[in-house]
Formats: structure tokens, sequence, C-alpha cells
């Protein structure tokens, strides 16, 4: 392949003008909720879609009431208090405390690998109770719907976790602490908001 | 959208792409390269090897239906398994049927005309130095590659490749004993559509975040190519359809592996095995799987249009008839688009008033189809067209756009296609529009955007031979198909000798298999102009067509970074018939000098 084809194989000449830190953070961060919101919108289509099937089987013949194991509520409260020690971490962050917004965010994550961690136990009482997988088409949803759900949560985690580990260096960038910080709020909220529209699914039966 | 922070920010060329800088090496600057135009070319070289391998299975399948009983004694060498003694086995014809459409639709298409012009296009076309989040840019283009690979290598797999049809219904592709494809083959199949659409989405949110917050300064959406508008588009609709086919390709794997009963119903036998399943619902896959697979459609169509629309100026000398109402019209169509899904399912005895209701919104869409269709048309009103080969192949998208089209009209009505369903009617109607339109805009975009990308030009005289080659038997083969439709002969039967009502179409067949074979003979010509000409072609200048979008204002091939300064957008983009410096148009920021 002959590079002086290839686009650029020209010369640099794009020596990037003076930049203005500031507002390129201010377009950055407008860039990033944008994409955020539309990756939220797949999510979305991806719950309904899952939403749209449970409704159709449910009307099938060998659809039976399943009982949720009561751990799944005790998950919704950590859930909950996780979301509470993001606020917490947020309204920390807005009045410049620092090390309190650290420990709120640390809180925030570990409530959410605790929920992980119920979710999976709820997993194995349901497997001991006979409800496996394959047992039943209630059962068989949820996994389904609990696993997807998870699986969106580990995500959110990640970018929780990293919004803690910059909780050091907010101090001397206020402005995008406080970006990333409405990133993780919208993010894990919505997936709170999935949990709920998940749970409300699952009790249907 | 464009906030007052944000003009400034862009017009002092901070939003600068994150991409390696230029002096950086051979790996980062064209194999892991973060700038989009690399990326683009990246994904069209993909998707046309890809193309030469889904060809080549439609030459596969016309060598079967046009000599159903000839001996192929060399391709029996070549592919033992397939055509053990020389003659194709029915089930190695079902996995090419599966394979060709698969691979057409989702790694030919898709990656040629929507990922690969979408990405080279869009953020030169208003006027970025490069796409929103290019990382997330590269990362498509290598899930992307990795999802083609993994498709061709269900090919070698136990059993083959997957044979269940492109629309995989179970029960057939959820029950491994009922085809061999079903094995293996099936699993990797569902496995690559997840990363197919994990890519999607990613390239998708990529350029909508480009269009909505890097335009450049007074490049406001009404002055936007429809080019940009259409992938626009396209790309929300992708962003909302494609999930669903996850939730059912994530179910679909469980019933195939874990033993759930998702799509599979009660009281099943295949292979004379009762299988254990109660109560699933494959008609559930149906609805989920054309909530992707209409909406699909129009996201391989409307880019094609798009690019159409944006080429024939050039050629016309004169604006596009009806921007405005053009742009509305694309809307629109996304709208409707998500909710005629149903209008594949006529027959799978849904209730009538559904059926209704799918019939009155699919003819709904022809509204604003029609009026996007007599705008292309209008646009050549009082032209002195220019037949250069770009300008061929778009006016061939509005010959099939119209042509296929009317085809639509009697699928979209449930009585009408009680009767076509599943016959060559179908087969031939989606060639011409999702194949054809989408395929004759991709070889007009190669041809009017390959002196920008790789800065020569391609052979005019083999071009236009090319697009005769490509026109005339793909007319023939499709159109005609549409007949054997009207015959009753259905679609994926391997052996129709084997029927006596269409033994008569045997003249036929043998027609559209000689059409077929000139048509894939014809594309080895564009292949050589391709080559040749990334080597040897005429070398070419910033504005080879006189054309007035911001791409043809800097260099062939444009410089990491794209604009040197981003660019202030004064005017549409379909400036023609004005005098100016540069000739009978105006590129969108020529200011017309100061009096005084």
């Amino acid at each position: 392949m002959n590079l002086a084809l290839l686009p650029s194989a020209g010369a640099a000449t794009d020596a990037p003008p003076r930049l203005d830190p500031r507002r390129a953070a201010l377009v950055r961060q407008q860039q990033v909720r944008l994409g955020l919101w539309m990756f939220l919108a797949t999510v979305a289509m991806l719950f309904a879609a899952f939403a749209s099937a449970y409704l159709v089987r449910r009307s099938g013949s060998d659809w039976h009431p399943l009982a949720l194991p009561r751990l799944v509520w005790v998950n919704t409260l950590v859930l909950a208090a996780s979301s509470s020690a993001l606020e917490a971490a947020h309204r920390a962050g807005r009045a410049r405390r620092w090390t309190g917004a650290r420990a709120a965010m640390i809180a925030a994550v570990a409530l959410g690998l605790g929920f992980l961690a119920g979710q999976l136990a709820a997993w194995r009482l349901m497997t001991v109770r006979g409800a496996s997988l394959a047992a039943s088409p209630q059962s068989s949803f949820f996994y389904v719907l609990t696993g997807a759900h998870a699986l969106h949560l580990v995500t959110a985690l990640a970018v929780l976790a990293w919004t803690a580990a910059a909780a050091g260096s907010a101090r001397r960038d206020p402005h995008g602490w406080s970006a990333q910080m409405s990133v993780c709020r919208t993010f894990w909220h919505f997936l709170g908001g999935v949990w709920l529209f998940v749970l409300a699914l699952l009790l249907l039966s | 959208m464009t906030s007052p922070a944000h003009v400034e920010a862009s017009r002092s060329g901070r939003v600068a792409p994150r991409g390696p800088e230029p002096h950086q090496g051979f790996l980062r600057r064209y194999i892991f390269s973060t700038d989009h135009k690399i990326i683009g070319i990246q994904y069209i070289f993909t998707g046309l090897v890809m193309a030469i391998v889904g060809a080549s299975l439609a030459a596969l399948i016309r060598l079967q239906l046009g000599w159903p009983e000839h001996q192929w004694v060399l391709l029996s060498r070549l592919l033992p398994r397939g055509l053990p003694g020389g003659v194709m086995t029915p089930e190695f014809y079902l996995a090419v049927v599966t394979m060709h459409g698969t691979i057409m639709v989702f790694f030919f298409i898709s990656y040629v005309l929507v990922s690969g012009f979408g990405n080279y296009l869009v953020p030169l076309q208003v006027g970025a130095k490069d796409m929103a989040f290019p990382v997330l840019n590269m990362l498509s283009y290598w899930v992307a590659l990795a999802s083609a690979l993994t498709m061709l290598a269900s090919f070698f797999v136990e059993g083959g490749a997957a044979a269940a049809g492109w629309t995989a219904y179970p029960p057939l592709s959820a029950v491994p004993a009922a085809v061999p494809g079903s094995q293996m083959g099936q699993t990797i199949w569902l496995l690559s559509m997840a990363l197919f659409i994990a890519s999607f989405t990613m390239g998708g949110l990529n350029i909508v975040a480009t269009v909505f917050s890097v335009r450049a300064p007074g490049l406001s959406m009404m002055r936007l190519p429809l080019t940009v508008w259409s992938y626009f588009i396209a790309a929300i609709v992708g962003l909302l359809a494609f999930p669903p086919l996850t939730a059912a390709a994530v179910m679909l794997l469980l019933d195939r592996h874990f033993g759930t009963s998702f799509f599979l119903p009660a009281g099943l036998v295949v292979a004379n095995k009762a299988l254990p399943n109660t109560g699933g619902s494959p008609l559930l896959w149906q609805h989920l799987f054309w909530f992707l697979g209409h909406p699909e459609v129009y996201v391989l169509i409307l880019p094609a249009l798009g690019v159409a629309c944006d080429i024939l100026p050039a050629f016309t000398r004169k604006p596009v008839f009806g921007y405005r109402s053009s742009v509305w019209c694309l809307v629109a169509v996304a709208c409707l688009s998500m909710i005629v899904w149903g209008h594949h399912m006529f027959v799978s005895g849904m209730s009538p008033f559904s059926g209704e209701y799918f019939s009155l919104v699919t003819l709904a869409i022809t509204v604003p189809m029609t009026m996007f269709g007599v705008n292309m048309l209008a646009s050549l009103w009082g032209a002195k067209l220019q037949l250069h080969t770009p300008a061929l192949f778009a006016l061939g998208v509005i010959a099939l756009f119209g042509s296929g089209g009317l085809g639509g009209l009697f699928l979209g009505n449930a009585t009408a296609d009680m009767q076509l369903h599943d016959t060559y009617f179908v087969v031939g109607h989606f060639h011409m529009m999702i194949g054809g339109v989408t395929m004759l805009a991709t070889f007009g975009a190669l041809y009017f955007w390959f002196p920008k990308m790789f800065g020569r030009r391609m052979s005019e005289a083999a071009g236009k031979l090319h697009f005769w080659l490509t026109f005339a038997p793909f007319f023939t083969i499709f159109f005609m198909q549409h007949f054997l439709g009207l015959e009753g002969a259905p679609r994926r039967y391997y052996a129709f000798t084997a029927y006596d009502y269409l033994q008569r179409t045997r003249g036929q067949n043998l027609v559209i298999s000689v059409a077929a074979l000139v048509l894939i003979g014809g594309q080895l010509l564009f292949l050589a102009n391709f080559i040749w000409s990334l080597f040897r072609g005429r070398a070419a200048t910033e504005n080879p067509w006189g054309a007035t979008t911001l791409e043809w204002t800097v260099a062939s091939p444009p410089p990491h970074g794209n604009f040197e300064t981003i660019p202030l957008v004064r005017r549409w983009a379909y400036e023609y018939g004005i005098q100016t410096p540069q000739g009978d148009f105006a590129p969108q920021t020529w200011a017309p000098p100061q009096a005084g």
C-alpha cells in the first residue's frame, strides 16, 4: 500500500492554536452528557424489549407465579443507600469538603458492591429452592433481567470507582470532578430506576 | 445546540482530535488510529472484503438454481463438504443463503455505506477535526472487525455456518438437531450479531454526538448537507432499534444452551425426539427480530438516499429541490419505521385488526418516501446533466428506488402479502431496495469521494462500464424475480425442480443466473479499477467535481485534523448556479467580497 495515498500521511500542518482549557472542558462535558444519555436510551430499549418479552410470555399457559426471595428487598434498600451516599458525595463536593466527598464515594461504591453480592446470594437462594434458570419461564426471566441489570451496574461501578479515585485530586480541579460526578449520578440513579422497574415487573406475576 | 461558548471554543480549534499526531508510528497512524478518516477507510476495506465473500455465496446460490442438476467438479474440490460429488447439499444451500443475506446486510452495506462513509464524511462535512469520541470510534471498528471475523469463523465449525436464514427464526435456529447449521454455527452467528450491535452502538453514538456538538460555527442544522442528515437520523434509529435484538439474542442463546423456553413451544418434536420445552413463543422472536430488522432497512437506505442527493447536484449544477421537505421526510420515515415491523408477519396468524394497523402505517411510510423520491426527480428538472460515473450511480439509485418501491405497496398490504409472502416477489423487492439502492449509492459514494480519500482519480471509462455491468444485470435479476414470485415460487427452496408447477420457471432461473454471473463479473472490473487507481490513478485536485460541501475545501487527502482552522460556514450546501471565483458554485465557506 502506498502510504502517501492515505489521509494522515500529509505534512503535520495542524499545530493546534492556543487552547482555553476551561471552555474546552465545557464542550467536552456537554459531549459526554449527550453520549451518556444516548447510551442510556439504548439501555432503556434493551430493558423495554425484555419487558415486552416478559409480558408476552406471561400470557403462556405454563406461567406460574414465583415468590421472590425476601433478600431482594434488602438489596433494594442497599442500592437506595448507595444512591444516597452518591448524593452525599455530590453535596460534600459542592461544599468543597473533599475528605467527606471521598468517604461518601467509597461508601457508594461499597454499597453498590454489596448490592451485587446480595443479588448473587438471591440467585443462590433461588437455585436452592429449585427455581433454576430453566425451571420455569418466570425463573428464567428472573435470572435474565437481574443478570442484565447487574452487568450494567458493573460498568457503572467502574465509573463510580474511577470518580472516587479522582476525589484525591478534586481540590485542584473542582469543575472536572463535579462534571464527573454529574455523569456518575445520572448513570447510577438511572440504573437504580431500572432496578425498580425490573422489580415491579417481577412482582407482577 | 450551538452555544456561544461552543462557537468560540471551536473557532479557536479547541475541540482538537485526541488521536495520534501525524508524527506517530505506522501502527498508531494506520492500524490503531483514532482518526475518523482512517477508521472510515478501515471500515470500507473490511466491508469490501466481506462483499467478495457475500458475492461468492450469491454465485453458489445462482449456480444451484440456474443449473440444478449440474455437477461442478472443480467446486467439489474447493468445497468437498458443501458440494460432495459436485452437487450442492440442501443443508449447505441453506447455510449459503443465510450467510449471503447476513454478510451483505450487516457486513457489506452496513460497514461500507453506513459506518465507512458515515465515519469518513460526517466530521468533514460538519467542519469538525474529528468525531466527538475518537477512542470510542476506534473501539467501534475493532469490535466490528471481531464481529466480521467471528461470522466468517462459523464456516469452519462442526455443522458449518448458520442455516436458519438471516432472520434466524426459532425453532429452526434454536434446536441444534433441526439443521446442521443450528449447531455451533448458529451460536457463533448470535455472538457475532451481539458484537455487531455493540459496535454499531458505539459508532451511532459518535455520529449523533458529533452532529450535535462539534458543528462548525454558522453550520445550523438546516444548513447541513442531506448526507449528514441521513447519517444522523439513521444513527438515532439504529441506537433505538438495535438493542431489542441483543435481548432476543440473549434469550435465544439461553434456549439453545441452558434449556430455557423463551421461544420454544411445548410438544415440539425434532428429529424424532420430543423436546422438553414448554410454552415458549416462536412469534416472540419474530416480533423482537423485526423490531430491529425493519428499522435496519432504513438505517441502510436513508444514508443511500442522502448520499445520492449530495452527489447529484455536483453533476446537475443546480440545488436539490425541496431541501427542507426532504429533511422532514427523513424524520417522518425514521419515526414511522419504528412502528411497522408487523408487516413482515402478516401470515403469522396475527389478528386482522393488527394486520390492518400494520398495513396502514406501512402504506403511510410511502407518503414521505414518495415525497423524497419526487424531490430527487425534481432536482433533475432542467439540469444540464454531466453523466460522470458517480452521477450514473446516483441516477441508478433513483431508478431502483422508484421501481423497487412500487413492490412495497403490494407487500405492505396485508391482503396481497398473504399471497406473496415468502415468495421471490419479496426477494426481488428487498434486493432492489436494501440491496440495489444501497449498493448503487455505495458505488456512487466510492467513485465520488475516492479522489478526496486517496488523492487520486478512478478511471472514468472503466467506471461507466462498471455502472452498466452492474445496473443492467441487477435490474434484470430482481425485476424478473418479482414475476417468479407472482408465479408462486417460494424463496429459500433448494430444489424448485421437485415441484411440477415450478418446472416452467427453469428458463427464468437460467436467465437470472446468467445475469447474476455477469453482475458478479462486472464487480471484478470495479476491484481492478479501485486497486489500480489507488496506486496509479491521476492525481486529484482539492475539489475535482466543483462541489460545495466542506470536505472539498481541504486538501485531497485531508490532513490529520482536517481543517487548519475551523471553517466559518456562511451558506447551505447547495449553492450551485451562481458565479464565484471558484466557478458556477459557492463553497459553504465562501463570502462575497465586501463592497468598497
